[in-house]
Parts: structure tokens; sequence; C-alpha cells
């Protein structure tokens, strides 16, 4: 008998069947970390964790291959989430917003370059490790903010401030990309065209899909629902689009996020909650980052990594205090927002991972340091940021009036 | 504790307004509250910035005034003020009865020991009272003045009603009332009007049964439309929904001065009872139907034309507002009442060119900013 139409043995795994399995696992991993108090993101990070010795075995280091579309997509998503939270008109108001960014951007790239040097890393180099360490996860706040229901000062001007270093590291790296050219290849054209290729292509395409989502959102129904198509699907155009063209694709979107912020002067678009389809792909992301960085990393660049980190948090927390006295923030609020800008997780791993593919010899010089502080990080982060929101007194547990205290303080003569 | 009386000047008045915080995002209610208070410590304002029941809500209170202009004056610093500190902070303060589209479960009470109090024993009520009212203060020589004027304004509350009212969408749906506001209020048991008591002594042997029964602590745990105020010396009108500019919230505090001035001048000796008895039907109309609301006149037992009805009463004010300085308020709300202007009607209309409610908050904040660059406003 002729069994042609089973599937032949052994049987392999489909991507979406990994998939599915992973969002899950992840979702699990969550709600397990959320028992013991902890934030579901340490979850999902520890669940990719987990998952990582048995990827290969599975095919999922295959997977992680495949999965960079979602990887894209989702930061593609919160980095247009972040765009759209980065107010220009802000910044001319309270200039200490701005100054603030810019100090803890500088501050940590200056700690973090130091510190390589030290170790004797060349300096183009280091220079571009400690750009990227300007950043922080902005899923990672993102996804905190919400889960915590975060809302005041710290975490507006959380948001602000990752946009922003977001931003300056972007154009950093992008022009350090020239002058890494001249190190590597002596070619004065490419070292000249591809930064600017990236820079202003990146630009020009956010600033042409802000447009372009403006024009449609004018003539359709201002409805939440219908925008939220429209963003969607006008985000993940985005995506295919700086891909397709070869731009990077964090500053592609977020470019795309501050035009259509600061540039809708009719305010057609609506502001609208991308959280529902964003915790999917967060989840998916953060199993993925965890999944896709090998432990090993750890012994490799342990040392390094901490001392990275620590350098890297401490220009943060300097740049942000020592503008305290005249942001108009209590010395509270500044040490909150300090560690709301401290995690790091796959914007950082995508950007060493872009610089390396560029420059080969950066990622095999500084890929485990990355990789050791994400891991790190993906871990402390996500307790950083809740800690840092809950000093600040802008997390929903720090309602007094919540109903569980209610519940259990009431009485029926409290008047 | 028994109720001390604090005799004020007469006719002296003043103004609490509860505003809306926004962020400038999608201008939802905002939790501000606490930084914008923090940065107007170091401002110089005249009157007062406090906190109220949830953190998105603050309350300006004006110092005690004689005149319309120094009350518009001083209100006017304030709010420029609260603007300006509300700038940096990245948020938006506005006027208006309710917020259109805010989801009172992601309120937070403010923690004060009175607000975790009331927060505890009402449970969700406290979070939906993130409504946000005018109240009027006018001082009265003795409390017995103060029990008769809170009758005697009674019957134009509807008035104070249609001209406040700005709250037609809860919940981002339209309400089909011109104020949705109220409904907020009434949910409290010890909301609605003062008993049928008509001279002091009475007030304070009915206030002492219910501070006996430990229903009250103290007079502001009632919630009425006007209540005496002993420690201030006033009677206090909460009708009001805050207005969309300050400068109406001035107007409606003229007009309750100038009533006040009449009906403690021209004495009405009408019994109280008939007036309560309309009185709920009387406020529904006003909440509903705003300006054509159809009143009941319980002493000549007919129906009025709420419009009607106000015109002719500041028709009759008008010789006494001279003296006063109140013409100018006065015929302004004359001209609403004509017009058929009022908040309610503003909101409605900027929904209907924007169809987008985050886009007449956004408004609703410019008009609170620059209110008197808008005429008919």
């Amino acid at each position: 008998m002729q069994l042609g139409f089973l599937p032949s043995f052994p049987l392999t795994f489909s991507y979406p069947l990994l998939f599915g399995a992973l969002l899950v696992a992840g979702m699990v991993g969550g709600e397990v970390a959320r028992t013991f108090r902890l934030p579901r993101i340490l979850g999902y990070g520890i669940v990719g964790f987990l998952c990582a010795p048995f990827a290969q075995a599975l095919g999922l280091d295959l997977l992680i291959d495949e999965a960079r579309i979602f990887v894209n997509l989702a930061l593609g998503l919160v980095l247009f989430d972040l765009g759209r939270r980065f107010d220009l008109q802000w910044m001319k108001r309270d200039w200490t917003l701005a100054a603030m960014a810019v100090s803890e951007s500088l501050l940590s790239f200056a700690a973090v370059f130091a510190t390589l040097l030290t170790f004797k890393v060349p300096m183009v180099h280091a220079g571009l490790a400690a750009a990227i360490a300007m950043t922080t996860s902005p899923a990672m706040l993102l996804f905190t903010v919400h889960e915590t229901h975060a809302d005041g000062q710290v975490t507006e001007r959380a948001m602000s401030i990752v946009a922003m270093n977001g931003l300056l590291a972007s154009i950093l790296t992008t022009m350090m990309v020239a002058s890494s050219h001249l190190a590597d290849k002596p070619q004065v054209e490419v070292a000249l065209l591809h930064p600017l290729y990236l820079f202003f292509g990146s630009l020009a395409v956010g600033a042409a899909m802000a447009w372009l989502t403006r024009v449609v959102a004018r003539n359709i129904e201002k409805s939440k629902d219908v925008h939220f198509t429209l963003i969607v699907g006008m985000v993940v155009g985005a995506v295919g689009l700086a891909t397709m063209l070869r731009l990077p694709v964090i500053l592609t979107l977020l470019a795309f996020g501050i035009f259509s912020r600061n540039d809708d002067r009719g305010y057609e678009l609506l502001n609208v909650n991308l959280a529902p389809l964003g915790r999917l792909l967060y989840i998916v992301l953060f199993v993925i980052t965890g999944a896709s960085v090998p432990v090993e990393a750890l012994g490799a660049a342990g040392v390094l990594a901490l001392l990275f980190i620590a350098a890297r948090g401490c220009g943060k927390l300097v740049g942000v205090l020592a503008l305290a006295p005249v942001s108009g923030l209590r010395m509270r609020q500044c040490l909150g927002l300090a560690m709301a800008l401290q995690p790091m997780s796959a914007l950082t791993l995508l950007m060493a991972h872009d610089i390396g593919n560029i420059f080969p010899r950066f990622g095999q010089e500084l890929g485990d340091v990355f990789i050791a502080a994400v891991i790190v990080m993906e871990l402390a982060g996500p307790l950083l940021v809740q800690w840092g929101l809950r000093i600040a007194g802008e997390t929903v547990s720090d309602d007094a009036g919540s109903m569980t205290m209610q519940l259990r303080g009431a009485r029926p003569r409290d008047a | 504790m028994p109720l001390d009386f604090r005799v004020s000047e007469p006719l002296t008045f003043g103004v609490e307004l509860e505003i809306m915080v926004l962020n400038t995002r999608d201008y939802d209610l905002a939790r501000g509250a606490a930084d914008l208070l923090e940065r107007l410590k170091k401002a110089d304002l005249p009157g007062e910035v406090k906190p109220e029941i949830t953190e998105s809500m603050i309350e300006i209170n004006s110092a005690v005034n004689r005149s319309y202009d120094t009350l518009l004056t001083q209100l006017r610093a304030v709010r420029d003020g609260i603007v300006r500190a509300a700038d940096r902070l990245n948020l938006a303060v506005a006027g208006g009865g309710a917020h259109p589209y805010h989801r009172w479960t992601e309120r937070r009470i403010f923690p004060t020991e009175r607000f975790l109090k009331v927060s505890n024993l009402y449970g969700y009520l406290a979070k939906q009272f993130t409504v946000f009212g005018q109240h009027i203060h006018v001082g009265v020589a003795s409390p017995d003045d103060a029990v008769y004027l809170t009758h005697a304004l009674a019957p134009y509350i509807p008035h104070f009603i249609a001209l406040s009212a700005s709250s037609p969408f809860a919940q981002g749906q339209e309400t089909s009332f011109d104020t949705s506001r109220l409904h907020a209020v009434s949910a409290f048991p010890l909301a609605g009007q003062m008993p049928p008591v008509t001279t002091w002594e009475q007030f304070t042997r009915y206030f002492d049964e219910m501070q006996g029964y430990g229903i009250v602590g103290s007079m502001k745990d009632f919630y009425w439309d006007i209540r005496p105020k002993p420690e201030y010396g006033t009677i206090e009108i909460r009708i009001c929904d805050t207005p969309l500019t300050i400068e109406l919230a001035a107007q409606l505090a003229a007009y309750a001065q100038t009533l006040a001035a009449e009906l403690l001048e021209r004495r009405r000796a009408d019994p109280v009872e008939p007036l309560y008895r309309v009185y709920g039907y009387n406020r529904f109309q006003a909440c509903r139907f705003g300006f054509e609301a159809a009143l009941v006149d319980p002493w000549e037992k007919r129906s009025v034309n709420l419009r009607e009805d106000l015109l002719a009463t500041l028709d009759r004010l008008l010789p006494r507002s001279v003296a006063m300085g109140n013409t100018m308020p006065l015929r302004a709300l004359a001209e609403l009442a004509r017009a058929r202007r009022n908040g309610a009607n503003w909101l409605r209309e900027e929904y209907a060119q924007t169809r987008s409610m985050p886009d007449v908050v956004r408004r609703q904040a410019l008009l609170w900013r620059e209110g008197e660059k808008v005429p008919g406003f």
C-alpha cells in the first residue's frame, strides 16, 4: 500500500508552527513572570534564552534568520510609535528636555568610548560601539509603560529622550560608517556617498511616507479603526521600502514617526493605540532576541560587557542628574528617568548586527560584548524601567485609590 | 463639631473652577496635576490652584472680589500662569464639564487624606467624579441670609445650567443632554438640595442630627446644588459646568452676584415646598434641552421657556447691574441666550466639523487659552 499522502519523516517544522510555538511559549513565560510580580518582558526573554540551546536541533536558527522580517516589523512599529511621541514643540518650550537628551547621550557615548579605548579597541570601532550604546530599547520602555499603565512627566520625558537618543545614535553611526569605510577600504566616493545615502535616504523615505499617510488620512473617515489599519499598513510598507532600498530600517521608521507627529499641522492623522498589535510583535521580538543570543557570549565577553553596561549606565545617570536642578523635576523623578533609559535589547543587537555586516571586523571584535550586554539587560532592563517608573510614582500600583485598596480598607461608615 | 458661620462682607464674590489636565498627544486626560501644581508653586498667581479628586484635574480658586472687573483680571492671570506652566510640561488645560472620551477606570485618586477617604467610601463613584464644575460663592451678612438665599436662588438654577452647559459628550458618545456632568454628581447619596429649613437654627439642628448619625463630618459632605458655606460666610452655587472660557465663568459669577443682590433686597416670602416639588424636573429639563427647556413655575402654575425666563430675568436685573459694574457681563449673557449659544452647542459644532473627538478637545484647550479672542464666549 502506498502512503505517499503522509508527510515524510523525519518531520520538518514549518516556520508558522515554530513561530506560533514561540509566541505561545513567550506568552506563557510572561504570565509565569507575572505570578512572581515580575515584568512580563522578563518572561519573554527567559523563554527565548531557554529556547536558544534547542534552536539548532529544532532548526530555529533558520527561523531566527527568517524571523528577521518580524523583528523588523516589530521594531518598525515601536520606532514609529516612539517617533510619534517625539515632540519638537515641547523641546522648544522646555529646552531642558532636549538638553537632557543630549547630555545623557553624549555622556554615555563618552563613558563607553573611553572604556573601550582602555581595552585597546580600535578608535573607529570604539566610536561605533559607543554610538550604539547611546540608544535605549524603545520596545522595553514602551511595553513596560503600557504594562504598568505609567503616565506622567517621567514617562513622557523618557519616551522623548529615547526617541532623541535613537536619532542621535543613528545619525552618529551613519556618519562614522564613512570614516570606517576610509579606514577599511580607502575609497573616497563610497566613504562619502554611502553615509549620505543612508542618512538622507532614510529621512526622505520617512518624510514621504508621513506625507502619503497624511494625504490618505485626510480623505478617509477619521475613526481610530480606519487609521489603525492605515498606520499599520504604512509602517509595514515603510519597513519593506527601507529593506528594498537598503536603508536602515531604524532611522527610516523613526523619521517616519517624527515627521508624522511634527509636520501634521492639520491634525489629519489620529493618534491610535498600536498596543494590541504591538503586544504580539513585542512577544515575538523578545523571545527571538532571547533565542538569538548565545549564552556563551557571556563567558567570552563577560567582564568587558559588564564594564560596557556600567559605563553606559553611569553616563546616562550623570547626564540626567546633571540637569535635574534646571529641569523642574524632583530628584526622585530624575533618578526614575535615568533608570528608564537603561534597557538595551533588539535595537542594540540590530544596530551592532548591521554594522557588523558592513565591517566584519567590528562584528568579530565587539559582537560578543553586545550579545553579553543584551543578555544582562534582557534581565535587568525591565526591572530597572519598572523600578524607575515606580519611584517616579507613575505606575498604576502607586494609585492609592485603586479598587483593591478600597475593597481592603472600606467600611460602611467612613465619611 | 458645631457649625460656626463666619459672616462675610455681603455680595463679595469669588469662584472655584475645576479644569481638565490633558496630554497633547491625543488630548485625553493626563496624570499631570501633581507636576503642574509643583511648578505653579513658584509662580506668583492671584488666588490659589489646588488638587482635585483625581490626578487629571486641578481647581482654581479666585480670591474674594467686589467687582466683576477685578475677578476677570484675576482669573485671566491665573489661567495664563497655568497655561505657561502646562506648556513646559507638554500638557494642556481646558474648560468644559466633562471630558468627552476619557475612561474613568484610568483615573487615579489624588492622594490627599480627604480624597482617599472619599474614594474609600464611594468606590468607583469617586473616579467617575472626574467631572469639572464651577462653584460661585456670594458673601452674605448673616447665616439666616445664607439659608434664605440658598432657597431663593433655587428657581434660577436652570438658568445657570443652560448658560454653562458644556458636556454634551460622555464616553465617546453624544448624550443628547447639554450637560451630562450632573449625572456623575447625582450618583452621590448626599447630592440634591438643602432640606426645606428656613432659619440657620433649623439648619444647624438638621446638621447636628446628620452628624450624630455619622452621615456627615462637615458641610463638605453635602454635594448639594446650592449650599451655605459657613467657613467662608457665603452661599455656594455648585451647579455650573466649568465653562469653555474664563470670561464666561466670570460672567456667570456676575449674574449670581446681581441676582443675589436683588433677592436679598426684594425678599420673597413664597413657601419653599412647591419649589422643590418641581425642582428636579426643571433641573432635568435644563440639563437635557438647555435654553429650550420647558420649566414649571410652581407658584404661577404654568410652564415657561427657559430662554425667555432667563432673558426676562437679565432684563429685570440690568438697572441694578449698573451700580454693581455688571452691565457688560449681563449683556454678554443675554447675547448668548438670544443666539442660543452655550458650550454644548459649540462642542457639537466642532464635532460636526472635525468628526474627531480628540480634535474637539484640542480646540477646547485652545479656546480656554485664548477665550477673549473668540467672540460669543
